[in-house]
């Protein structure tokens, strides 16, 4: 089974909210749509669950054209950033729902749910309202009425935006043991580029409702094929230096180093950050940001250099890759 | 002057004037003529009796009030909440439009409407029948229910619509199991209000009904005080007054919480 | 699909609210009383003409405003006071609240029969209380001077109840620390009452104030008990002239036409009070905390 988009697109009067947009996803691979807010990122994945009309282009699942198919037969498993769990109803009567309306024998019934909760660790709590349960507990509750749907694409949107970083990091293995193991294309959006590299084994880069490059992240990150990609990918950001000739160069923080010749700077500040620190400073050039291990000594002279295998170069009125 | 003294003078301001019906309503006529001369026969019971064993007798009017006022709740919920749910998917400008018209509609003296429905119900033949009246009233209620409804369509996280229908449910068994449930408390709210507008209503129930056994309340009462040919029948105004008053009081002390949170959600939402 | 959840609703809206408007428009242009047989006879603006030089109509629409003015203005600043009474921490604050409550709820026709007996000369309250006072009997609903008084009165006691409630609502949403910011700043109360609540309760003024402009506009059931538009009509409203008109004379082609100007005149006096409205208190402060003293 795989997902196949072509040439998708939507608008709303005269507004193209995403346009041209191509994306293979294979069977038990995770894409990972990134890019700013309003990029379009929200409004792709609701195209693919059918919540939205397409204006144009395919949507192609398993050889099957299903663009202008109803959501409800399209058999997609969508976790909401907000999780979408109904306040009034018990986690169980929660699972139950979509199982009961599908028309699932009452004794099926009890039984998924109950081998789907003990899969989420949570089979002690089904009697339990929404309300009662924490943000990671409602987030696998969501995550199980995906799964319960046994459907044949994973849509995440955003699944963990709305819980602390350190339960993010514990939730993300789970989530691989949970999703990316049922062999199904799955999309998951973030806003969060650890999360996608982390999570992702390819990452599409979306800006005003256009998919930028789609490339593995070490791809992304050694060969971003837009100035946008560039300076979107990899924190702190790239360094950008003064444009010649139509041309931008710019230096990624980590390759910057010092050096007995090169570009005289001025320190302006310096961020501790552990293991690494942060130096901002100042040249011809520019301004710079240099990352480096926290053992390295600031020497007086503060002379910058890079390798020229370093440089990536970009055309300054399109942005593409030289 | 303090806190209490307002309070106290805002009470007596609210309350006062009910309670001296209440008071009057036990006096007898004589009594009542002579305040300041002590009486024999004080307090009476006959006011009550004479209202209650008039022809018709008073509780009729409450039983026809009743009917009117729940036939007419239930047929505006039913219209009103598919409407409050489908304006929020209709193009936006469009809902705009039709949410500013609604608030005309609901700000306009439905009085004036008078005319027309009285030609109205004498060309459908809908005189003189109680559940006819709750299709002005269901009509007249509709701008405030649908406005009172679509505030707490709004308010529903949009996301747990989209995951039932990615789930499978059909438009009906989104009402079924996610709307109806929890937009309940402004469905409650709009329903209170509603009922006491059908309860209250008086010009269009005065054009519509002639027959003495199918008045409303608020007809009768008016009739009552239209009719009657004696000195001074206040005693049993006084009452029918706080017969016709208890079911209300009643109605606000059990249902004060929706019928505040309905007055103002409309306030503060439009 | 979503057209037929509209549908219903829209029809039962157009048949009771649009369609009358049509029609008084139309029937304004007829002659439709008892003289034709009831059968509506174009006349052209013979209703219009006779409205321009109906001397009682024009009483009444003066009657009207009077009433409406009156009874707004007072109602208003007395639910201000309410408002601002009820906003106040204290112990039973719902409880009155919801007693505050029990006139609106109660049936305009219901009451009034309660207040013509409380008005009643010479047996009621008031009328002992002003020979108590040494006034002497003023016989309130047959003194052309007091009965408009009167259905004042008793319409500012039934309707200031909703009135407060909307206020009391507006309250509610203004932040308690714009009132701390400006008390540092050596505001006093009355200049809290100025710069803060007056501005931002404006939106809930305007509500309450449109909303019973238009209604008491249409004032009917009140005065038909009350008075029945007496004594010798210096109460009567517009809208019980026109049942007069429509019920009593059976000429539902000037009733109509009576109808049709109320309507023109109430759309004409909401757009002035909201105009009014803005100028009378100014525009709320648009950021929290810049408030000039």
């Amino acid at each position: 089974m795989t997902l196949q988009i072509q040439n998708l697109g939507r608008h709303v009067g005269q507004q193209w909210i995403v346009r041209h947009l191509n994306l293979h996803v294979e069977d038990g691979e995770c894409v990972a749509l990134v890019g700013p807010s309003g990029c379009g990122k929200s409004s792709t994945l609701r195209l693919i669950a059918g919540l939205d009309p397409v204006s144009e282009g395919e949507i192609i699942l398993n050889q099957k054209n299903i663009s202008h198919v109803s959501a409800a037969q399209r058999a997609v498993g969508m976790v909401f950033q907000s999780y979408a769990l109904l306040p009034h109803l018990s986690v169980f009567a929660n699972l139950e729902l979509g199982l009961r309306v599908r028309g699932v024998r009452p004794s099926d019934r009890q039984q998924r749910i109950q081998a789907m909760l003990e899969l989420v660790q949570l089979q002690d709590r089904a009697d339990v309202l929404p309300a009662q349960l924490s943000g990671g507990q409602r987030q696998r509750v969501a995550l199980a009425r995906a799964l319960l749907r046994d459907p044949d694409v994973y849509l995440l949107d955003e699944p963990m935006s709305n819980l602390d970083a350190q339960l993010r990091e514990e939730l993300r293995p789970e989530l691989r043991r949970l999703v990316l193991d049922r062999q199904k294309p799955v999309i998951h959006v973030t806003h969060d580029q650890h999360e996608a590299m982390a999570i992702a084994d390819r990452i599409a880069v979306l800006h005003s409702g256009r998919i930028q490059q789609v490339a593995t992240p070490t791809e992304l990150y050694h060969l971003p094929e837009t100035l946008f990609i560039a300076k979107f990918i990899g924190r702190p950001q790239i360094n950008c230096l003064r444009p010649k000739d139509g041309v931008i160069t710019a230096v990624r923080p980590e390759s910057l180093f010092f050096a007995k010749e090169g570009l005289p700077c001025k320190l302006m500040s310096r961020e501790w950050l552990g293991s690494s620190q942060l130096l901002y400073l100042e040249s011809p050039e520019g301004s710079l940001r240099l990352s480096c291990s926290t053992s390295v000594d600031i020497p007086e002279s503060l002379i910058v250099s890079w390798h020229r295998s370093d440089e990536h170069y970009f055309d300054e009125d399109s942005g593409r890759r030289l | 002057m303090n806190r209490r003294t307002l309070v106290g003078l805002l009470l007596l301001w609210s309350l006062g004037p009910l309670l001296w019906q209440v008071y009057t309503s036990f006096c007898s006529d004589q009594a009542l003529i002579q305040p300041f001369v002590s009486h024999d026969q004080r307090w009476t019971l006959i006011h009550y009796q004479s209202v209650l064993n008039a022809n018709p007798p008073f509780w009729r009017y409450l039983v026809n009030s009743l009917i009117v006022g729940i036939s007419s709740t239930f047929l505006c919920l039913l219209l009103a909440l598919p409407a409050a749910y489908a304006l929020n998917r209709i193009p936006r400008q469009l809902s705009a439009l039709s949410r500013l018209a609604l608030v005309g509609a609901a700000l306009f003296p439905y009085v004036l409407l008078f005319l027309a429905l009285l030609e109205l119900a004498r060309a459908l033949n809908l005189g003189n029948q109680l559940l006819a009246l709750s299709l002005p009233y269901a009509a007249l209620s509709q701008p405030l229910a649908i406005l009172l409804l679509n505030n707490a369509f709004n308010d529903l996280p949009p996301e747990l619509e989209d995951a039932a229908k990615l789930e499978g449910l059909s438009l009906f068994q989104r009402f079924r199991w996610i709307f109806i449930p929890l937009i309940s408390p402004a469905t409650a709210s709009t329903a209170i209000l509603v009922f006491l507008f059908s309860w209250n209503e008086y010009p269009i129930a005065l054009t519509w009904i002639s027959d003495s056994s199918k008045l409303t309340l608020p007809v009768a009462m008016a009739r009552i005080a239209g009719s009657s040919i004696y000195s001074v029948p206040y005693g049993a105004y006084a009452a029918a007054t706080v017969l016709g008053s208890i079911p209300l009081v009643l109605l606000v002390l059990i249902f004060q919480k929706p019928i505040v949170s309905g007055l103002t959600s409309g306030a503060v939402k439009g | 699909m979503i057209i037929f959840l509209l549908l219903p609703a829209l029809l039962l809206l157009l048949v009771v609210f649009v369609v009358p408007l049509f029609r008084y428009a139309w029937l304004s242009f007829h002659a439709d009383s008892v003289i034709t047989g009831l059968i509506a006879i174009p006349n052209g603006g013979a209703n219009w003409l006779r409205l321009l030089q109906d001397l009682r109509y024009w009483q009444d629409l003066g009657q009207t405003l009077r009433f409406a003015g009156v009874s707004v203005g007072l109602e208003l600043i007395l639910a201000l006071c309410i408002a601002l009474l009820l906003d106040q921490r204290w112990r039973g604050r719902d409880v009155v609240r919801t007693l505050a409550l029990i006139p609106w709820a109660l049936p305009t026709t219901v009451m009034a029969l309660g207040w013509r007996w409380i008005f009643n000369t010479p047996y009621g309250p008031i009328d002992h209380f002003t020979k108590i006072a040494g006034i002497g009997s003023l016989n309130i609903l047959g003194d052309p001077n007091f009965a408009w008084i009167a259905t004042v009165w008793a319409d500012v006691w039934k309707t200031t109840p909703f009135a407060a409630l909307i206020l009391l609502a507006g309250l509610q949403t203004i932040p308690a620390d714009l009132y701390e910011a400006l008390r540092l700043e050596g505001g006093n109360a009355l200049i809290c009452l100025r710069r803060i609540t007056l501005p931002l309760l404006r939106p809930y003024i305007l509500l309450a104030l449109l909303f019973r402009l238009a209604q008491s506009f249409g004032v009917f059931d009140l005065i038909q008990v009350l008075t029945g538009g007496g004594p010798a009509s210096t109460t009567e409203s517009i809208a019980l002239y026109a049942y007069w008109n429509a019920l009593r004379f059976l000429d539902f082609g000037y009733s109509s036409t009576i109808i049709m100007a109320s309507f023109v005149l109430i759309s004409l006096i909401c757009v002035i009070a909201w105009i009014g409205l803005q100028v009378l208190i100014p525009t709320h402060p648009k950021s929290r905390g810049v408030i000039e003293l």
